[in-house]
């Protein structure tokens, strides 16, 4: 069995979604797995590590419709600091807007990188609902998806994986509205302050 | 908005303004939601950005100039577009049978990508996709999309600019 790299892509690595995502892979997933954040400053280490690997694991949200700039940097450095081998890649992207289908750009991206620079494509899970999806009542669809993710690349029976909540898109923007206002509670700002329309104090 | 000098005269005043992004500090987005949650409208981190993305909500035309990687827009470009975040707010909304989040004071715009570099079909492809996607989440009204050389900037800027004048 091989042995799989997990590349945490976004820009708030230790404290984001995509940490707790990877933390449910390993979990599940019967291969060895290693986790580690991509910094400013490892994209080199990163880059010759990654001929140990069977697999790696790429985990990001989307950002401004598609990759998080942080990720395009470390692409650029794989590409120009390849390892002796290559292992196969696989993709774990979310996504805060209900619908999966906004993530396809970036997995259009990623393919686009994996051609040009002769790696496989192994799985794909597409997110969607990713930013509140871990503490709602719907964990079990992220949960259900990603160990069969999990599973997926283990077993090397790559798949592509589509999930987000079971809600119609009212439901849905009514629990979003729920969940950010609580947000913003946290920092003491109501949900009318967080609705100005004021930019940089200006209208 | 260009992220490379661009050596042409571009007026610059209350109708119109240039930013030539390589010049500026603009650090990464830290996804802290700040913006929408801590200090609604105001990104945290006050660098150069934040003379920028007031700009962008405010302007009915936008030009960008951006070189593209992988079918999207490169590091400089990509930066800027995810510190404009504070124009919008955390809410969703449906909007063109999606979900997308509620715009502060953005004014809808016709916006004028021109993506240069070495591209192949597949990338102009792509790229014309995440420009469709950009339209929903940046309030594009209309977007066109010019591909060139890197040579080729200018003299699209230059055309561009004279249509508008018109």
């Amino acid at each position: 069995m091989g042995k799989i790299m997990i590349l945490n892509g976004s820009p708030r690595a230790p404290k984001s979604n995509s940490k707790r995502y990877a933390e449910i892979f390993s979990k599940y997933c019967t291969a060895e797995t290693e986790y580690y954040n991509i910094t400013k400053k490892n994209h080199l280490e990163l880059c010759a590590k990654m001929e140990d690997y069977s697999d790696v694991l790429f985990v990001f949200p989307l950002y401004a419709d598609s990759l998080p700039v942080v990720f395009l940097n470390f692409l650029k450095t794989l590409e120009a600091n390849p390892p002796r081998r290559k292992p196969v890649i696989s993709i774990l992207i979310n996504c805060g807007f209900l619908e999966y289908q906004q993530n396809k750009v970036a997995i259009r991206m990623m393919k686009f990188f994996c051609h040009q620079n002769h790696y496989i494509i192994g799985s794909i899970l597409m997110l969607g609902s990713g930013e509140a999806i871990l503490d709602t009542p719907f964990r079990y669809v992220a949960t259900r998806n990603i160990r069969k993710l999990a599973q997926s690349i283990a077993s090397k029976n790559y798949q592509l994986i589509r999930a987000t909540m079971p809600l119609t898109k009212k439901l849905f923007l009514m629990a979003s509205t729920i969940y950010w206002k609580r947000f913003g509670q946290k920092f003491g700002t109501t949900k009318e302050q967080m609705q100005t329309m004021e930019i940089e104090g200006e209208n | 908005m260009s992220d490379k000098p661009l050596d042409i005269s571009i007026r610059q005043d209350s109708e119109t303004r240039y930013f030539d992004l390589s010049s500026l500090k603009i650090a990464n987005c830290m996804g802290c939601f700040g913006c929408w949650t801590k200090t609604p409208g105001k990104c945290v981190i006050r660098d150069d950005a934040t003379k920028v993305y007031p700009c962008i909500a405010k302007s009915d035309k936008v030009l960008y100039v951006s070189r593209l990687k992988y079918g999207g827009y490169d590091t400089i470009m990509k930066t800027m577009l995810e510190r404009a975040i504070p124009v919008q707010q955390a809410f969703i909304r449906i909007h063109n049978g999606e979900t997308h989040h509620v715009q502060r004071a953005v004014v809808p715009k016709e916006a004028t990508i021109i993506a240069y570099g070495n591209i192949s079909d597949e990338e102009k492809d792509i790229f014309r996709q995440l420009v469709a996607r950009n339209a929903s989440n940046m309030s594009f009204s209309s977007h066109e999309i010019i591909f060139t050389t890197e040579s080729m900037v200018e003299d699209q800027v230059k055309r561009i600019l004279e249509k508008w004048e018109k």
